[in-house]
């Protein structure tokens, strides 16, 4: 725990790794959550139905990247830049053990871009492809224009 | 337009999904980033990633980057340079 507290600057009640169990800097990490009925968002998510909304999962895993960095990022968060693909193919309730694992998918600069699988023993309940800019604020451009979108 | 230069063009308009713009709508000296063709510094991977599997020349770091992706015409010299005989 105190690696985690070390590590990421996020604290209850936005702090979504309880432990790591695998770390190879740079290229993959697996850490943990469990779920318990005392997180505060299930009181509203949902009334009598309490389940994990998906963006949290997507926001552990973010969490769980900071471990690829070697060093803390002490006060310095990172930014989740991108979700450029993100599944959920089953829900999480309170009392499931997440097994939260990480993999560098590619990387320039202070950008890098993960393949993210929350598992629950064994079942996989979200797969996301994240891009994470780290260790710096985020200073972007003007936006671009894009397909079927912006004006 | 040189066989490159147009080649960098559909290059990034294929990799960051510029789909409504046509390699004759980017100029050569047009800033990639900020004012320009108005990229996000967040696409800055991707266009890493395009030039490499696409021209075979790798961007190693930041400060390379910053001179490689100035303008179409400044990529263009970059691969130039760089690319695999």
């Amino acid at each position: 725990m105190n690696l985690v507290l070390g590590q990421l600057p996020h604290r209850f009640p936005f702090l979504f790794v309880d432990r790591v169990l695998e770390r190879e800097p740079s290229l993959r990490v697996v850490a943990e959550k469990l779920v318990s009925m005392s997180e505060p968002y299930l009181q509203g998510h949902l009334p009598g139905r309490p389940l994990v909304p998906g963006v949290l999962m997507l926001e552990m895993l973010a969490q769980t990247a900071a471990f690829l960095h070697e060093d803390s990022l002490g006060e310095v968060p990172v930014f989740l830049a991108q979700v450029l693909d993100a599944r959920f193919k089953a829900p999480a309730y309170p009392g499931d053990r997440l097994r939260l694992e990480v993999r560098t998918d590619a990387a320039f600069g202070s950008l890098q871009r993960i393949d993210g699988t929350v598992t629950c023993e064994g079942r996989v309940l979200c797969t996301a492809k994240l891009l994470l800019k780290m260790g710096a604020p985020m200073e972007l451009a003007p936006k671009v224009r894009r397909a079927g979108g912006e004006p | 337009m040189t066989d490159l230069k147009l080649a960098v063009k559909e290059m990034i308009i294929q990799r960051l999904k510029l789909e409504d713009m046509t390699a004759g709508d980017i100029e050569d000296q047009a800033a990639l980033f900020g004012e320009g063709l108005g990229l996000d510094s967040i696409d800055a991977l991707e266009l890493v990633l395009g030039v490499e599997q696409t021209f075979g020349v790798k961007i190693e770091d930041e400060a390379a980057g910053l001179k490689a992706f100035r303008n179409v015409e400044a990529l263009t010299a970059f691969i130039q340079e760089h690319k695999p005989a």
